[in-house]
C-alpha cells in the first residue's frame, strides 16, 4: 500500500527539480531478525525526516527480506531493474548482505550496507559495495585488546553461533589471539535455539580459561550467561561480541549480565556530532533506546541521500562521490577507504563497553570512556 | 568426571520436558492416527499463555500450569471438535495439511499480536542453581520443571490405566471400530485425547518458559524434536515417548560435551536412523503389519 502511494506520489510530481531521490531499502522487517531489523527501519525513518528538513525529499522503496538471502536477492533485482533506484541501503544480516553485494556489482547500483559484520563482504573488490560499520575483525581485535590491556590473560575459550556472523567473528578472533600469544583452549560452535548449553559450558569450565569469548544474537546471549552462572564458569572476563550482548534486554538481566564486556559501533553517550541528540529524538519518537544498528542505518541513509542528490540521481556519479566523500556525523568520521584488503570500507572506531550496575558504560578507548572497567570478573553470587 | 555428571544431569532434566512434548504427540497419534504437525505451535501458545499470565497477573510460571493445563485442554478439544474430527477418515496427506495450516495460523496470529520480538520471562529463580558437589550444579527451574513433568506423567499413567475414560481412550487407540462396537463414544475420546495432548504440550511450554525464550516461530524447533522422540519410542506408545524424550535429552547433552554443540543434532539423527534401521517400529512400538 505504502509503495503504491509512493509510486502515485512520484508520478504526480512532474517537475524534475522537485523529483524525490529514489532510494531502495532492503531490511529484515519480519522473520527471526525482525527485532533488530526494526531498529534499522526506525533509523531510516528518522533520517527521512531530517533530510526533508534539509530540503532533500526521499522516495524510499522498502523491501522485506525476512532474513533470507534468496529473498534479499530478488528484492535487489527488483530495485535495480524495475524500480530503478539510485542506490540501496541495507540489508541487515551478513548472509543477506553478502548475497546482495554481488548483484549490486552486476547491476552497477551503489549499495551501502549499514550493519553487517562479515568481513568478506567488502573484501571482494566490489566497486559498488560500501559499508558503514566496522567488520567482524574489529569486534574481535578491540575486545581482545581491551582484555589484554586490563589484565594478563593467557588462555581463551570460544563459544559461538554456527552462522556466518558467529563463525567469521570467532575465526578472526582466533587468528588475532594467535598473534597476541593467547592460547585457545576451547573452540565450540552451537546451533542457534538450543535450550541447553550446560554440558558445553561445563566442558569449557573444565579447561579453566582466562577469557570466554561469545558470539550470539539476543536470546542466546541471555541463556549462555544464565547457564554459565549455573555451571559456575568463572573466567577473568566474559567477552560478548556484538548483537546479543549489546541490547537493553540483555542489560536488564542484571543478575547475569553485569560486568560482561562487549563492544559496539555506537552509543548515545559518545561525543560524535549529533549522537546524543539522535539518541534523545529516537527515544522520544519510538519509545525505545536506539541500538547501534539504528545509528548505522541513520548515518547510511543520510550519506546515501545527500550523495544521490548531489549527483543528480545518477548511479555512476553517486558511486564516485561515495568513494571520494568524507562525512562527520553521529557515527563519527566516515570515509570509505581501501585498506588491509578491504575496499570501500569505513574504518570505524569501535567502542568497548561494560555493563556496570545494569547500564552500558563505555570503558575504552580512554577518550570516550564514561567509567573505569571492572576487571577481573567478580565471583558469581 | 564433573563434565560427565553435569552433562548427564542436565540431559535427563531437559529430556523430561522433551518427554512431555513427545507424550502429547504420541497420545494424539495413538488415538486418532493423525500426525499433529501443529504440536510445536500448540506448545508455543502455551508459552505465550504463561507469559501473559506472568506479566499481567504476576502468577509464577510453575503455579500457572494449573491455569494453562485446563485452558490448553479446552483449546485442544476445540481444535479436535471443529477441525480434526472432520478429516479423521480423509487421506493422511490431507490431515497433515490441515495440522500444518492450523500451526501456521497459530504462529502468525501470535506474531500479529505480540510481534516477532523475543520475550524473556525472568523470574527471581531463573538463574538460580543448587550445588550438588564435585563441581556439579543443577538449575533450580529445570529441576522444578522436571519434578512437575514426572508428576504429570505419573498422573497420566494412572489416568490411562485405572480410570474408565483412560481405558476407553486406550481401547480406541487399539481398535477404533471395535471400541465403537463396545459402546465407546470414540468421537468424544478423540476430543479428550487431543485435549490432553495439547494440554501436555502447553504445559511443556509453560515449564520451559522460565529457562528458555519465547518467540512465535519457536514451535518448529519442538515439532521436529517431538517427532523424533515419538518415532524413536514407537508411534502411539506413551512409555516409548517417555523413554525417547530422556534418551534424546541425554544424547544431545553428551554429544555437546564430548563432540561439539554444532554436531549434537547430527548425533541425535544418526541414533534415530540406527534405531529405525534395526527396529523400524521404534523402541517400544509394536509392528502393525
Amino acid at each position: 500500500m505504502r509503495k503504491h502511494l509512493l509510486a502515485l506520489g512520484a508520478t504526480l510530481v512532474l517537475t524534475p527539480c522537485l523529483m524525490a531521490q529514489k532510494i531502495g531499502v532492503i531490511n529484515s522487517m519480519s522473520g527471526p531478525e525482525a527485532p533488530i531489523g526494526e531498529n534499522i527501519t526506525n533509523g531510516i525513518k528518522l533520517a527521512e525526516e531530517d533530510l526533508k528538513k534539509k530540503g532533500i525529499n526521499l522516495q524510499l522503496v522498502w523491501e522485506d527480506d525476512t532474513g533470507k538471502p534468496q529473498i534479499s536477492m530478488s528484492a535487489m533485482e527488483k530495485l535495480a531493474t524495475r524500480e530503478n533506484v539510485v542506490g540501496v541501503v541495507g540489508p541487515y544480516t551478513s548472509a543477506c548482505s553478502n548475497a546482495v553485494a554481488k548483484l549490486a556489482e552486476k547491476y552497477h547500483v551503489p549499495l551501502l550496507i549499514p550493519a553487517a559484520a562479515k568481513e568478506e563482504i567488502t573484501r571482494q573488490g566490489l566497486a559498488h559495495v560500501f559499508r558503514m560499520n566496522a567488520p567482524a575483525d574489529k569486534y574481535a581485535s578491540s575486545l581482545i585488546d581491551a582484555a589484554a590491556s586490563l589484565g594478563k590473560p593467557k588462555t581463551i575459550a570460544f563459544i559461538y553461533e554456527n552462522t556466518d556472523f558467529g563463525t567469521s567473528t570467532s575465526k578472526t578472533a582466533k587468528d588475532y589471539v594467535a598473534t597476541k600469544g593467547i592460547q585457545v583452549v576451547a573452540d565450540v560452535s552451537y546451533p542457534k535455539g538450543s535450550a541447553d548449553y550446560r554440558s558445553t559450558l561445563a566442558q569449557i569450565k573444565s579447561k579453566n580459561p582466562d577469557l570466554v569469548f561469545m558470539v550470539s544474537y539476543v536470546a542466546d546471549a541471555i541463556l549462555l550467561m544464565r547457564q554459565s552462572r549455573e555451571v559456575g564458569l568463572q573466567p577473568q572476563a566474559f567477552l560478548g561480541a556484538g548483537a546479543g550482548f549489546t541490547t537493553v534486554e540483555f542489560a536488564k538481566e542484571r543478575a547475569i549480565s553485569d560486568n560482561v564486556i562487549s563492544c559496539t559501533q555506537w552509543t548515545d553517550d559518545v561525543n560524535w556530532p549529533g549522537a546524543k541528540d539522535f539518541g534523545a529524538r529516537y527515544k522520544a519518537k519510538f519509545g525505545k533506546e536506539p541500538t547501534y544498528h539504528a545509528a548505522c542505518a541513520y548515518a547510511s541513509m543520510i550519506i546515501m541521500a545527500e550523495t544521490a542528490k548531489a549527483s543528480g540521481g545518477d548511479r555512476t556519479k553517486t558511486r564516485t562521490a561515495l568513494k571520494a566523500g568524507k562525512w562527520n556525523g553521529i557515527m563519527g568520521e566516515v570515509k570509505f577507504a581501501d585498506y588491509d584488503g578491504f575496499t570501500n570500507q569505513n574504518n570505524h572506531q569501535m567502542l568497548v563497553q561494560q555493563i556496570i550496575a545494569g547500564k552500558y558504560e563505555t570503558v575504552l578507548p580512554a577518550q570516550f570512556a564514561t567509567k573505569k572497567a571492572i576487571y577481573p570478573f567478580p565471583k558469581w553470587k | 568426571m564433573a563434565v560427565f555428571l553435569q552433562s548427564l544431569i542436565s540431559g535427563i532434566l531437559i529430556g523430561g520436558v522433551y518427554a512431555l512434548i513427545g507424550i502429547g504427540l504420541t497420545l494424539i497419534f495413538g488415538v486418532m492416527r493423525v500426525i499433529n504437525f501443529a504440536h510445536g505451535d500448540i506448545l508455543m501458545v502455551g508459552m505465550y499463555l504463561t507469559y501473559m499470565i506472568f506479566t499481567l497477573l504476576g502468577i509464577d510460571p510453575f503455579v500457572s500450569v494449573l491455569i494453562t493445563f485446563p485452558l490448553m485442554f479446552l483449546f485442544g478439544g476445540f481444535l479436535q471438535k471443529v477441525f480434526i474430527n472432520r478429516v479423521l477418515d480423509a487421506l493422511a496427506q490431507n490431515q497433515i495439511l490441515l495440522t500444518i495450516g492450523l500451526g501456521l495460523i497459530m504462529s502468525n496470529t501470535v506474531m500479529l499480536i505480540f510481534t516477532s520480538d523475543y520475550k524473556i520471562l525472568s523470574t527471581s529463580y531463573s538463574s538460580a542453581t543448587i550445588k550438588v558437589g564435585g563441581g556439579v550444579s543443577v538449575s533450580t527451574p529445570l529441576l522444578i520443571s522436571f519434578l512437575i513433568t514426572a508428576a504429570i506423567t505419573a498422573a497420566l499413567y494412572w489416568f490411562l490405566l485405572k480410570t474408565d475414560t483412560g481405558q476407553a481412550i486406550r481401547a480406541t487407540a487399539q481398535d477404533r471400530d471395535a471400541a465403537q462396537l463396545m459402546g465407546i463414544n470414540v468421537k468424544r475420546m478423540s476430543i479428550i485425547a487431543f485435549g490432553l495432548g495439547s494440554a501436555l504440550a502447553g504445559t511443556a511450554g509453560a515449564l520451559i518458559s522460565p529457562t528458555y525464550y519465547i518467540f512465535p516461530q519457536v514451535g518448529s524447533v519442538f515439532t521436529l524434536k517431538a517427532f523424533v522422540i515419538t518415532v524413536l519410542g514407537g508411534m502411539g506408545s506413551v512409555v516409548g515417548a517417555t523413554l525417547g524424550g530422556v534418551l534424546i535429552g541425554i544424547t544431545e547433552s553428551m554429544s555437546a560435551a564430548y563432540i561439539s554443540s554444532g554436531w549434537k543434532d547430527v548425533v541425535v539423527f544418526v541414533l534415530f536412523l540406527l534405531v529405525l534401521l534395526f527396529k523400524p517400529s521404534g523402541l517400544m512400538g509394536k509392528s502393525r503389519t
